[in-house]
């Protein structure tokens, strides 16, 4: 008996100890597990930071935000001192610290690559870095690193692993120990028990010794915390409860006492009747060991080994059964390794009941979501994503979960995840099944893809952008991707080339540009994408265009690349330049034509531009101004017209050419013109505008007009002489008459005096003598007087007035009424009209006439007439008509002349100066006279004069 | 007889003008007109002036009752003795009477600016001019009244 109680104590302590070891080792482990985690933590941190890096600077090349500058710095620190932790933490390792220097050096190149990204975006902009990121190393390192990374996780998890296996077999050495351990002490202790029971029988073991013993059983048993013990009253009820049986089941000491075990069977168990029939077997068979599925208290299930063994007493009765439980649930071997694995994982992992609760989560998830791992154990998963998992997971009445998961296994699908202070993020979550003995889990592998969400909404705001502005482009727009096919156009594109959208997309562009376009585009072995579209940037080509009917037309292509998701695609914007075409050739035709014209001009003809250079010439131009004509093209009108050309024609600040040449257009201007000896000549020009290409231009037709000029200037000459001659022959006339009187008075004077002083005392002879001197001198007076009074016609003349010719008339009979009364005549007239004349001279005029016709009469009473009437010329025609003697018409001519008389002085007194004057008079008021008569039958002299106003 | 109402003082008329032709003829004229009339003769513009002013060789000179003058005369012409005539306080009341060849009217405007009494033109013919002279001996020395000698001015 003591030794079977020694027996027991030793295996006690051996248990205890293997117990404790376990625990250790459990610890051990535990610490094993969570230090992979944290370098794993940390290689994620790191890997997170490089990619944070890489985004950072492709989002400043995008954009040229400053905001992205600061992320790019922020991650940089954060790489640094996560890969610092790593190297902390793996400073036992050597495999992993090999890694380091490695890991350092990629990192440095991907910061230095950033750095220079970021330079160029600077100082070059959104093309120059894009093309660098497109075709440099930055990839090639991000792989590289994960790749270190990668090997780096491997290794941890391979050393945990390692460590777990370690672990696990110590832990299986201990659980075999504490089997055989528990076991034999199980055994030692049923032993005892029987024996104590028989001793205490036959030996009259007291009830205390029996407590005694069953108080170390239940020490035994209570140090148990892999397997649940208990004992169970012969119906099944739950009399003991160890602390086994309450971490696998779920339920305290408390809770559990006085229930019946059944309750921790599954129904599917309960309802045939399961428990009881095992309690059954184990009373008869004295023990049973059985396998099955147990509920705990959540619901949850778990696969258990169970030994039932019966309990009688001395008496053979059925006292109870004790019962030996060990949790199957291959979470617990294998499972360690999985929540390793889920621990270390760098995305936040749930995995999810059927009935949509979390049963697991590792530290990342906690991180993401903001809560404690306890906080989400047992939650719904609906607390962490609202919507779209549980409904999309969990069975419903019409498929199976097995169903329901598999539409989803292996797709990512987007969600909005929620952090414990109510703020939402977008997730990518995807879904892998689990099999474990409580049915099938859903492991969700959560990604925050704010990020990735925000790039691409930017992207797709872009994107959309773009999509309108091509839409709305009023010229044909085509989206090319690097292999030649098109993968966007707009409705004009559709238009100019009959095809629809659909026709066309994804169709080669050879189809609608036949030549040309890709050929100069898409990349030949010899250099890049990027290299071909450079050198076509910005310049327009110009190519043929091929619509649906196959009917070719000539367009003008423009090229600018555009960066997106698929790569560098090309952007070409396509203008129909058919008509352009066409009227570049009327235009060249039109010109064609000029130039002929132009050509074949008689007068000198060059074209000038607004800037005032000779733009073209004909061959008159070149013979009159002496130079070639390439001499003259694009040299300065100034060269061949020194002044006044390019003054008038040029558009000064106030106006513009048109209104300075319209002011020009149509008048002759007369200018001078230099040939090329020098030698300048008259010239007049007339210009006109022409329309051209290159804005308005003037067309200037220059004639030499030097003969013309050398004509006026010689009329102008000659006439100057005339005028002074006239003068000077007005002034002779005048000073010589007037000079002539003087010695002639006195002659004329004194010879009658000697006639009145001596007549009679001399002889007969001396008075003939004297009278004739007397008679010559009286004459020569006369002749003097009239010719003053002739000359006087030109020089004394008044300007031509208004005047009523009656009146003059009636100032000339004044004059004449000595005449008029002598001789009886009889003068009448008709209403006389006004006219333009010199007053005196009118008179005069009239006096001559109307003298002449009473000196000249035949015998009778002379009557005369005075007349007037308009002629068709709008002159007034005045008729002096008498009945005096007539002149014979061969001398109608000669009686105008000066001093020409028709009749001897005996007969009629007079100097024949009268007639004279009166022409001279009549031709200075701008008319003429003339005389109309037959001998004997009178006169009708005739005289015109303008009309005058009329006087009131 | 002609009476300027001075008793039986002849008539003093000094006559300038420096064609002797003309100044014969003048003289025959006013003799046939009115032979009382003394008739002096200055040749030219300084002896008029001389005579006026009664310096030598003219210190005995009379104070005339009218002055015929012509206008185109050497050394001081007409207008120039005209001018200092009627500028002369003592001399300015004597009547003076151009008597030329010249009908221009700026000598007629002329003269009478400067205070010429009268502008006569010489006819040409000699009745005519005898005419003339005849009717300004009527005109002047029998019709018009003038101041008595001795009253105004000094002899």
């Amino acid at each position: 008996m003591q030794l079977a109680l020694g027996c027991a104590i030793l295996a006690l302590v051996v248990v205890g100890a293997v117990s404790y070891r376990g625990i250790v080792v459990s610890s051990e482990s535990d610490g094993w597990v969570r230090h992979t985690h944290e370098v794993l933590d940390q290689l994620h941190d790191l890997q997170f930071a490089m990619q944070s890096i890489e985004s950072s600077y492709r989002g400043f090349v995008l954009t040229g935000k400053e905001s992205y500058i600061e992320s790019y710095r922020s991650s940089i620190a954060s790489a640094t001192q996560a890969e610092t932790n790593v190297g902390n933490l793996t400073v036992d390792n050597p495999t992993q610290q090999r890694q380091l220097p490695g890991l350092q050096e990629l990192m440095a190149e991907k910061i230095k690559f950033g750095e220079s990204v970021i330079g160029l975006r600077q100082r070059l902009g959104l093309d120059a870095a894009a093309d660098v990121i497109q075709g440099g190393p930055g990839e090639q390192i991000m792989d590289q690193f994960e790749q270190v990374v990668r090997e780096m996780q491997d290794e941890e998890l391979r050393l945990l692993a390692q460590r777990a296996a370690d672990a696990k077999r110590r832990l299986a050495r201990t659980k075999v120990l504490l089997a055989v351990g528990t076991i034999l002490g199980v055994l030692i202790a049923v032993a005892a028990v029987w024996s104590v029971r028989r001793d205490s029988f036959g030996r009259g073991l007291t009830e205390e010794a029996l407590r005694d013993s069953e108080e170390k059983y239940r020490t035994l048993v209570q140090g148990v915390q892999d397997y649940a013990i208990l004992m169970l009253g012969p119906t099944g009820e739950i009399l003991s409860w160890n602390p086994g049986a309450e971490r696998m089941t779920g339920c305290t000491f408390r809770e559990a006492i006085g229930l019946n075990f059944s309750r921790f069977f599954t129904p599917d168990d309960i309802e045939p009747g399961g428990p009881a029939e095992i309690l059954r077997m184990a009373a008869t068979s004295g023990m049973h060991e059985e396998q099955g599925m147990r509920a705990r208290k959540d619901g949850s299930r778990f696969l258990v080994r169970t030994t039932f063994t019966a309990m009688r007493d001395r008496a053979q009765k059925l006292r109870g059964f004790s019962v030996i439980s060990r949790d199957l649930s291959e979470s617990k071997e294998s499972g360690a390794k999985y929540r390793g694995l889920l621990e270390a994982a760098p995305d936040a992992m749930v995995v999810v009941n059927q009935s949509g609760d979390i049963v697991l989560l590792n530290v990342r998830a906690e991180k993401e979501f903001g809560y404690r791992r306890d906080e989400l154990l047992g939650q719904q998963v609906k607390t962490i994503i609202p919507k779209g998992f549980a409904e999309r997971l969990i069975a419903d009445g019409t498929r199976s979960t097995a169903e329901a998961l598999a539409q989803q296994i292996g797709t990512g699908i987007e969600l909005n995840g929620r952090r414990k202070d109510g703020s939402e993020f977008p997730i990518e979550i995807m879904l892998s099944p689990l099999e474990s003995a409580e049915g099938i889990l859903v492991t969700a592998a959560i990604r925050d893809i704010s990020v990735r969400k925000a790039t691409e909404k930017h992207l797709g705001q872009m994107e959309g952008r773009y999509r309108g502005l091509l839409e709305a482009a009023p010229d044909a727009m085509v989206v090319v991707n690097p292999g030649g096919d098109i993968v966007l156009l707009n409705v004009q594109a559709e238009k100019q080339f009959g095809y629809r959208r659909d026709e066309l997309v994804g169709q080669k562009v050879k189809n609608i540009i036949p030549e040309g376009f890709a050929e100069r585009l898409v990349a030949d072995g010899l250099r890049s994408d990027a290299d071909a579209l450079a050198q076509q940037i910005g310049t327009g080509i110009e190519l043929n265009g091929r619509r649906k009917d196959g009917s070719e037309f000539p367009i003008e292509i423009m090229l600018s690349p555009l960066e997106s998701a698929e790569g560098i695609l090309v952007t070409a914007a396509i203008r129909d330049i058919s008509v352009r075409r066409a009227a570049d050739s009327h235009l060249a035709q039109m010109e064609g034509r000029y130039r002929g014209l132009l050509e074949a001009a008689p007068d000198a003809m060059v074209v000038v531009n607004r800037r005032g250079e000779i733009v073209l010439l004909n061959v008159q131009a070149e013979r009159q101004f002496g130079y070639h004509r390439d001499e003259l093209v694009g040299q300065r009108m100034k060269n061949i017209i020194p002044e006044g050309f390019a003054e008038r024609l040029i558009s000064d600040g106030l106006r513009s050419p048109e209104d300075a040449l319209a002011q020009k257009i149509g008048t002759g201007i007369e200018l001078i013109g230099r040939r090329k000896d020098g030698s300048e000549f008259p010239i007049e020009i007339m210009l006109s505008p022409l329309e051209s290409a290159e804005g308005v231009l003037v067309t200037a037709a220059i004639r030499d007009i030097t003969t013309r000029k050398t004509a006026e200037t010689h009329l102008i000459h000659k006439v100057e002489e005339l005028n002074r001659s006239n003068e000077e022959l007005g002034q002779f006339a005048y000073i010589a008459s007037h000079d002539l009187q003087e010695p002639l008075r006195m002659v004329a004077s004194y010879t009658q005096l000697l006639s009145r002083r001596y007549k009679g005392k001399l002889d007969s002879e001396a008075d003939d003598f004297i009278s004739f001197a007397v008679d010559g001198a009286n004459r020569m007076q006369r002749l003097i007087q009239d010719l003053l009074a002739y000359s006087r016609v030109g020089t004394k003349g008044t300007d031509l007035l208004d005047y009523s010719s009656e009146d003059a008339l009636q100032q000339a009979l004044i004059n004449l009424r000595a005449p008029i009364g002598d001789s009886g005549a009889l003068v009448t007239h008709d209403p006389l009209p006004t006219v333009l004349a010199d007053e005196m001279q009118l008179i005069q005029l009239f006096q001559n006439l109307v003298g002449n016709a009473i000196k000249y009469q035949s015998p009778g009473v002379p009557v005369i007439h005075v007349s007037a009437a308009m002629n068709v010329e709008k002159k007034w025609i005045f008729s002096i008509r008498d009945n005096g003697l007539g002149i014979d018409p061969q001398y109608f001519e000669k009686i105008f002349g000066m001093f020409q008389r028709l009749h001897k002085r005996e007969e009629f007194a007079g100097t024949g100066i009268g007639l004279a004057i009166c022409k001279k008079i009549v031709e200075r008021h701008g008319g003429n006279i003339s005389v109309e008569s037959q001998p004997g039958h009178g006169s009708t002299f005739r005289f015109t004069l303008e009309a005058g106003e009329r006087k009131s | 007889m002609n009476k300027i109402g001075r008793g039986d003082a002849p008539i003093e008329v000094l006559l300038v003008e420096d064609s002797p032709g003309d100044v014969r003829l003048t003289k025959e004229a006013f003799r046939s007109a009115s032979p009382s009339i003394h008739l002096h003769v200055a040749t030219d513009g300084v002896e008029a002036m001389a005579f006026l002013r009664h310096e030598a060789p003219h210190g005995q000179a009379p104070r005339p009752d009218l002055i015929l003058l012509d206008l185109n005369l050497p050394k001081m012409d007409g207008r120039e003795v005209l001018a200092h005539i009627k500028k002369d306080e003592s001399l300015k009341g004597i009547p003076t009477v151009i008597l030329t060849t010249s009908d221009a009217e700026v000598d007629i405007v002329k003269s009478y600016q400067l205070q010429a009494n009268c502008y006569l033109n010489k006819p040409v013919q000699l009745d005519a001019f005898e005419a003339l002279v005849k009717n300004i001996n009527e005109f002047w020395l029998r019709d018009a009244k003038l101041p008595k000698r001795g009253l105004v001015g000094s002899a």
